[in-house]
């Protein structure tokens, strides 16, 4: 089913956490809003599920204005960064709590069990407590537990933070499957922008409450609207020079080059992403400077560089071998450099 | 922040709360009905007890009368009676004197001990316990039953033990370790003071002790010693060995580092602590009636005693009970938050 | 250049003393307390036996102590004292045979079960102890209670332990609850609420004194519209018990709602809003969250009441001062008045066996209830 946040605001005493917010989830669409720490992501999820009241604004699941409606009737399931199991209660009990809360057939109940647990693989494991479990099971729990209902939507918060590297990978690979089987709208807030572009469908970024850019992953990684968005996607981050843009050419003090763009802006912004960049000798590149310190990550280099006064990284081959503070070019082609306004940090081309 | 009316229907909007953090109307009536009519339970006695004070013989003794300068005449008699012409300022400032004292010394004493059995790992062997409690069984006999002269006794149980240390101990290698010593320490609490009153106060008679604050302050100091082990024990568990551990590697020593560094991170701790044990001392009977007399009596007992003296005249008893409440009411409505943590530490660990 | 070494060998005494008193450090520590510990608790302790096993006399200059082996004991369960004690006791007639009969049946299936599960000597002889007390209990509850029979100072005492710390766990649950709820003044209701804690349970005695008067109390006109202005509460044995019982429920509530409304207050708030979600009602949230959660804080905080309230003393001696008769008289009374009489043998028998019975009734708790709570950490 379709959600809707039409004008969202919300504010904790004096403090206004979430500004003015619109967004759209289509039906089945798995949404990923993304943020740092104090961006509001949590609250926005937790005001889709009604476990903050909304200071002004309104939420629609489906055609249904739940705005003022309690979270057990707005059709929503919830996977908690904590997972919130009931430890007392074995694994089965804890999957069927929501049916047995609704008071249903026992019947029903056991043939539901089942049949989640055995897509999410715990059938082996119904008996056991919580505190048996390793963190991916409990994970796999919560899981089942928000399943269970085929509710309207799924919002999830963080379910993968707790777990280690490697599981967390395993386990978004799962969870993308089992969305796209289920077909269930998704709303899953992470602060991990490789969980973000590896799984959604969309993107909404937030910073400080406000939206910064609601797209598909591609698009953000290759147009980004501004500068903080420019900056929070892509590891290593887009490299960003300060400097002047006259009629199309972008001039710093460690060099000036072309761009896509016509325009003139007296302070501007331009971002290249390190992949695009090559290192080159000294005259041949868009901008000079030199090396600071290589790292080797095994099947590249990346090549921090002191260029002006700031510093840029560059993807290189494995072999690279220069060493540090030799004065070295920076080589990359016009289409990738990404321009912005230094002032408000709006894309300009 | 109501937006526009309830569309449900009457028995859900009664009972059920319109959003997750406010109550719906009819449980919300419901709870502070019950919680205005518990509070006017806990205030009324005590408003009885002040309006009391206030009062002569005659206004007692033909009817209630509930509200000053409405019913009756309130007097300051009672007052100036108990206050200037009784000896109340002797007890009164018997109760401050021992109380402070003893839950200070407890304090010291208990902190160090949980304090030591926290970071310090003992291991003492339980021949040695075993042979100790036989010895002190043994000297009591002997003093007691066999008229045995007690320093003889005393110094032959003495070398008896080193000889045991240096013997049979040595080969059993059983011990008792910090959490038995703990769970010792604390079960004392189990033991009702009228076990161990009575030996006691023959105790102090022998040191001729009797009817002094001494007496008080050191038997009240080991009463509470296992609360105040048993509180601060969580607290010491609670602080990271980090900030410990690097002090001792600058060359602090043990001493050193638990007072000027455990000791004041567990500050509000021991002030819930101290608070606690202030009150328990400030308010107990029993000990107090055995061991004073007429020169370390404390409030409770002269308070008890009202009951002899001069029967059931309530006005003089009620300014006892006033100015016994007052002060300990003003402390802790301050910092009850600080004890209701500290209660809430102690049981979660048991 | 001879001032030299002496410096030198200072410093190194200093050193070494330092290092002695490191080493011992956690002794020294230790050493006050437990010598306090000593006593004041063992020593006494140990002493009470000799007493409890001994009669006391007084004689010219002094007195003396005889030893008279369990003469005390006998006394206090068989013998003269009894009626004290145990309370006067009658007959079971045989419905009262048959409820005994159902109850040692549950002992023994309790005692079975273990045996079946997980069997260690010691846990046995605890639980037969536990059993052995509790079957004792029942059967002179059953020989004393009913009319025709006298209850004793042991039965008074269960009473005010269990029917006290009953009520105020309930009464502090259902506060703490209520209080936990969004509500304005949770504050303000908090520190009210902790007053009666830290009123002199003698103080507290005097109050209920003063508002029971039903001729001059508070509530004089109530009493005499409803026709019992006449009556006094203090003449009959169970409205004294209950008085009693209401001042030491007055002050003790308190320490249940202080403790329960600050474990209500941590709970798990995720699993609550998981609940929440699920469209669980607030019983079952109770039922499923909330309980589970305070139960360990719960089962410790009245084991701690539970050791408590088996000393009882400040409100049944000013209250009634025992009466009417033995009534309202705790073990903790008894023992002070056989003190009064001179009679220390008595006294300190007395003072052991409510220490024999408080610490199997709180040990028992300890281990199959406390323990059970805590079975899911």
């Amino acid at each position: 089913m379709r959600v809707r946040l039409a004008n969202i605001h919300k504010s904790f005493g004096h403090v206004e956490v979430v500004k003015g917010l619109d967004l759209e989830v289509e039906d089945g669409e798995f949404l990923v809003v993304l943020g740092a720490s104090g961006s509001g992501k949590t609250t926005v999820l937790r005001m889709i599920a009604g476990l903050e009241s909304v200071t002004s604004g309104r939420v629609l699941i489906g055609d249904r204005d739940v705005t003022d409606v309690l979270p057990k009737y707005r059709d929503v399931a919830m996977v908690f960064q904590s997972y919130a199991l009931y430890p007392h209660m074995t694994v089965f009990a804890n999957i069927a709590y929501p049916l047995v809360v609704r008071k249903r057939p026992k019947a029903e109940i056991q043939a539901s069990v089942s049949d989640v647990a055995r897509q999410v693989q715990l059938e082996p494991l119904l008996d056991r407590y919580p505190r048996q479990l390793s963190g991916g099971q409990r994970q796999r729990v919560a899981l089942a537990r928000a399943m269970i209902r085929r509710p309207a939507a799924f919002l999830m918060d963080e379910p993968l933070s707790n777990l280690d590297a490697k599981l967390r990978g395993y386990m978004r690979a799962e969870l993308k499957h089992m969305q796209h089987e289920l077909g269930i709208t998704t709303i899953y807030v992470t602060h991990d922008q490789t969980e973000a572009m590896t799984l959604a469908h969309r993107v909404a970024l937030l910073e400080k409450g406000v939206l910064q850019q609601l797209d598909t992953p591609t698009n953000m990684y290759n147009s980004p609207a501004n500068l903080f968005v420019a900056g929070f996607i892509g590891s290593p981050p887009m490299n960003l020079l300060d400097g002047a843009l006259v009629d199309g050419r972008f001039s710093t003090t460690a060099g000036s080059f072309a761009t896509p763009s016509h325009a003139s802006h007296t302070t501007a912004v331009a971002g290249v992403r390190p992949e695009d960049c090559r290192v080159t000798e000294v005259g041949r590149g868009n901008i000079v400077g030199e090396v600071y310190t290589t790292e080797l990550m095994g099947d590249h280099t990346l090549v921090t560089c002191q260029v002006g006064g700031t510093t840029m990284i560059v993807k290189a081959e494995k072999t690279f071998n220069r060493r540090n503070g030799e004065a070295i070019g920076v080589d990359f082609a016009d289409v990738a450099v990404h321009l912005f306004d230094k002032a408000c940090g709006q894309r300009i081309g | 922040m109501t937006r526009g009316t309830d569309p449900r229907p009457l028995m859900r909007r009664l009972f059920e709360p319109r959003r997750l953090d406010t109550m719906a109307p009819a449980p919300r009536i419901f709870t502070y009905a019950v919680l205005g009519l518990w509070t006017l339970i806990v205030l009324f006695p005590i408003y009885w007890v002040l309006v009391t004070s206030f009062k002569i013989e005659l206004q007692v003794d033909s009817g209630p009368y509930y509200l000053p300068f409405v019913d009756f005449q309130p007097t300051l008699d009672a007052w100036t009676f108990m206050l200037l012409q009784n000896n109340t300022l002797g007890p009164y400032l018997n109760s401050i004197v021992v109380a402070l004292a003893s839950t200070f010394l407890a304090l010291l004493i208990g902190s160090l001990a949980a304090y030591a059995l926290v970071r310090i790992r003992f291991q003492v062997k339980l021949a040695a316990v075993l042979t100790f409690i036989v010895l002190v069984i043994g000297v009591i006999v002997a003093v007691g039953a066999l008229d045995v002269p007690w320093p003889a006794a005393l110094v032959a149980a003495i070398v008896l033990l080193l000889l045991a240390l240096n013997t049979y101990v040595r080969r059993f290698n059983a011990a008792v370790g910090n959490n038995d010593i703990e769970f010792w320490m604390i079960s004392n609490r189990i033991m009702p003071p009228i076990v161990a009153v009575l030996p006691i106060y023959v105790m102090f008679q022998h040191l001729k002790l009797l009817d002094t604050q001494i007496a008080l302050i050191s038997t009240y100091t080991g009463v509470n010693l296992p609360i105040v082990v048993w509180l601060t024990r969580d607290f010491f568990a609670g602080i990271p060995l980090d900030l410990e551990e690097s002090a001792e590697i600058d060359g602090a020593s043990k001493f050193r580092v638990f007072f000027t560094i455990a000791l004041p991170l567990v500050r509000s701790g021991l002030a819930a602590t101290f608070l606690l044990v202030l009150i328990l001392t400030w308010n107990e009977f029993l000990l107090a009636l055995f061991l004073s007399n007429a020169n370390a009596q404390t409030m409770p007992v002269l308070v008890a005693a009202q009951n002899t003296t001069r029967g059931p005249q309530w006005w003089y008893m009620s300014v006892l009970i006033v100015i016994m409440i007052a002060p300990v009411i003003a402390i802790a409505g301050l910092l009850q938050k600080h004890i209701a943590r500290g209660l809430l530490v102690g049981a979660v660990k048991g | 250049m001879a001032l030299a070494p002496t410096v030198a060998a200072q410093t190194t005494t200093r050193r070494t003393r330092d290092e002695w008193v490191d080493r011992n450090a956690g002794r020294m520590m230790v050493l006050p307390a437990v010598v306090i510990l000593l006593a004041f608790a063992i020593f006494p302790l140990i002493i009470s036996v000799y007493l409890s096993l001994s009669r006391f006399a007084l004689e010219a200059g002094g007195f003396r102590l005889k030893f008279v082996g369990f003469y005390n004991f006998r006394r206090l369960l068989f013998g003269a004292q009894q009626y004290h004690f145990l309370g006067t006791l009658k007959p079971l007639n045989w419905p009262e045979w048959i409820g005994l009969g159902a109850f040692a049946i549950l002992m023994l299936l309790w005692l079975g079960r273990y045996v079946a599960t997980g069997f260690t000597a010691l846990g046995f002889i605890g639980r037969l102890i536990s059993a052995g007390l509790a079957t004792g209990s029942v059967t002179l509850a059953l020989a004393t209670l009913p009319a025709g029979a006298y209850q004793g100072t042991l039965l008074t005492t269960y009473f005010y332990v269990l029917v006290g710390v009953t009520v105020q766990f309930l009464l502090g649950l259902g506060l703490a609850l209520l209080c936990a709820q969004p509500i304005h003044g949770r504050y303000l209701f908090r520190v009210i609420f902790f007053i009666p804690l830290i009123v002199t349970p003698v103080g507290v005695a005097y109050m209920f004194r003063m508002l029971a008067d039903m001729q001059k109390g508070p509530f004089a006109p109530l009493s005499s519209a409803l026709g019992f202005g006449e009556w006094s509460w203090a003449t009959q044995a169970w409205s004294a018990r209950l008085m009693v019982l209401i001042g030491d429920t007055w002050q003790w509530t308190p320490f249940m709602f202080i403790v329960l409304l600050a474990a209500i207050e941590s709970q798990p708030r995720d699993q609550l809003e998981a609940a929440r979600m699920d469209g669980a009602s607030s019983l079952q949230t109770f039922r499923d969250i909330t309980w589970p959660a305070i139960a360990p804080i719960a089962a410790t905080v009245v084991l701690v009441r539970l050791i408590e309230a088996f000393k009882i003393i400040d409100i049944p001696n000013v209250l009634t001062a025992g009466g009417p008769g033995l009534a309202t008289e705790s073990l903790t009374l008894h023992s002070f008045i056989a003190w009064r009489t001179q009679d220390l043998g008595g006294s300190a028998a007395v003072g052991y066996l409510l220490l024999f019975v408080s610490t199997i009734t709180c040990v028992s708790f300890f281990t199959y209830v406390v323990r059970w709570t805590r079975r899911y950490q």
